[in-house]
């Protein structure tokens, strides 16, 4: 084809840049009221722990917390570990399996409706339950502890998976089929990539939820860990203990979301740029009824 | 120059050789909330190789769905689909369908929404993308070959659609009301450009559009449909020598043949209201 004829060159929008100050004031002020409430309300705490004179074991202060923070760091340190690895597994567990189920309910009508009935039906029994099971059935090493993260990261996994791939546009899935595409490569070029922002979501419940997991999981029956940890300190009234265990979960909960959500950043850009008002943003479901 | 303009099935030949596609008495029924309607009832129809025909008619009158059974996402109820003579029963893949949304893909630039119709077929990358960037400049887009289709302009975007359904190489375009989104000025210079690109490429292009001048300007035929059931209620020749200057607008051969085809087409509103 030849070039002798001008096209339109149309207008390009770019977004509008932003000096780096505001940037900064943006996420500063992101930061400040969350680090204002926590500081408030430690003080509020800290103030009436002295004032009324709690006792230590009913009540510690944030002051004695931190204390033991740094006295324990050791014996905190090895049994966050023991949780961590306990979560990361499961939560992978739960990935593949998750994604996998997903890919199979959303391309087979036959696969959903013998399957879908039983993944929803599951999330119904309270891993409570669930659990002593596991600990007759696999004894009170690793494996039943990643069982309990699997099962309870599964579902916001696997559910999301499935709204996401069937979220493709019929029109895109059409265009794909008349260029000749076969049913694997449109589920590779159109629907996984557009299922990504939906599984990023449900990724980022799933791991808030795979800490309470390994939590209940250690609290059922375990020798390590931070449940196992709480579990043992109370009746030693060492309160303090426990509640530098409740820190250290929030801490790695909270760290994993964001972990998760910097991840998505990295792997799918373009979506980001689509939610700028854009309608057709996908807005997951992040239910989970097993979080009571 | 001659303008014939006669019901469809009086123009049809019986049989002609050289014909890219034919549609013979393509029946489809639909049901709308239970009640059966006919949506197109007995279309005949037909392209040369090479040709640019295109298709007017009132809204829902059953284009889109013609265009959906010719590409092979849909089939008729009855009638026959010939391409190159022959009874086409897998269409899909042959028939490039250029639709009114873009659909580029958000996560692939412009070069990798352009190639994806090669790629699909396993073209190495390499050279699909040679392929691709040969055809950046005629398609407008030097410069934007590794942009994102959110920092695209809507006529740069639907150039890029339009590039990937070139570059796929089938032998037919189908372009459902590819120009409706865009202004009036993008429009006139868009239906330039398009006459310009198909004369170099001469592949068979069929055209659904709103917009009559569009129709003659760019069709060496212009079908008018019928509000539903769907029929094809006139055919008219465009002898209008290429290439077309924008001007030609105003020759008055264009501007009777225009009155004819708003005729057609206002009959058939009017009887949509009734």
């Amino acid at each position: 084809m030849s070039a002798e004829r001008a096209v339109p060159q149309a207008v390009v929008e770019t977004a509008p840049r932003r000096g780096l100050v505001s940037r900064i004031n943006e996420s500063a002020g992101r930061w400040l009221a969350p680090m204002a409430i926590v500081v408030l309300v430690l003080g509020a705490w800290e103030l009436c722990v002295r004032l009324f004179d709690i006792k230590a074991w009913l009540l510690p202060s944030p002051s004695a917390i931190a204390t033991a923070l740094v006295q324990d760091a050791g014996l905190l340190a090895r049994h966050s570990w023991v949780t961590l690895e306990e979560v990361i597994v499961g939560f992978a567990v739960a990935l593949i399996c998750g994604v996998s189920l997903g890919v199979g309910i959303a391309l087979s009508r036959t696969v959903e409706r013998s399957l879908y009935p039983f993944v929803i039906a599951s999330q119904t029994i309270p891993i409570i339950v669930i659990a002593p099971l596991l600990l007759i059935w696999f004894g009170y090493g690793l494996t039943p502890k990643i069982i309990v993260v699997a099962l309870i990261a599964f579902f916001p996994l696997a559910v999301n998976t499935v709204d996401g791939l069937k979220s493709v546009d019929p029109d895109t899935v059409n265009l794909l089929r008349t260029l000749g595409a076969s049913r694997l490569q449109i589920l590779l070029k159109a629907q996984l990539p557009t299922a990504l922002p939906y599984l990023f979501s449900g990724a980022r419940v799933a791991v808030a939820v795979s800490v309470i997991g390994a939590v209940i999981g250690e609290w059922v029956g375990s020798s390590e860990g931070l449940g196992y940890l709480m579990i043992r300190s109370k009746p030693q009234f060492l309160t303090e203990r426990v509640f530098a265990a409740i820190t250290l979960l929030s801490a790695m909960g909270v760290g994993l979301f964001l972990l998760v959500g910097l991840v998505e950043r990295l792997a799918i850009p373009w979506s980001h740029v689509r939610r700028g008002g854009d309608s057709e943003a996908p807005s997951p479901r992040i239910s989970n009824p097993n979080i009571k | 120059m001659l303008v014939t303009a006669q019901p469809a099935t009086a123009v049809q030949p019986a049989v002609e050789t050289g014909l890219k596609i034919r549609l013979d008495g393509v029946v489809k029924r639909r049901e709308y909330d239970g009640v059966p309607l006919t949506v197109l009832d007995g279309v005949e129809f037909f392209a040369r190789d090479g040709e640019f025909v295109s298709i007017v008619g009132p809204s829902g009158c059953g284009k889109s769905t013609l265009l959906n059974i010719i590409a092979g996402l849909d089939e008729p109820d009855s009638g026959a689909i010939h391409l190159d003579g022959i009874s086409a029963e897998r269409r899909l893949g042959q028939v490039g369908y250029m639709q009114q949304k873009d659909l580029l893909f958000p996560w692939r630039n412009v070069v990798d929404n352009a190639l994806i119709g090669l790629e699909l077929k396993g073209v190495p990358r390499q050279r699909s993308r040679e392929r691709a960037l040969e055809l950046m400049d005629s398609f407008g887009l030097s410069g934007f070959e590794s942009a994102y289709p959110h920092a695209l302009s809507g006529g740069m975007r639907q150039r890029v659609s339009f590039l990937r359904t070139v570059l796929a190489d089938q032998q037919i375009f189908l372009l459902d009301e590819p120009l409706s989104a865009l202004d009036a000025l993008n429009r006139a210079q868009m239906q330039e450009w398009m006459q310009h690109t198909w004369l170099s490429l001469r592949k068979t292009v069929v055209l659904v559009t709103h917009d009559v001048d569009e129709a003659i300007f760019l069709s060496d035929r212009v079908y008018v449909m019928s509000a539903l059931p769907g029929r094809m209620k006139l055919v008219l020749d465009v002898d209008l020598p290429r290439p077309r200057p924008l001007d030609v607008l105003t020759d008055p051969e264009f501007v009777a043949m225009k009155a004819r085809l708003l005729n057609a087409i206002r009959g058939e509103n009017g009887r949509e209201a009734r």
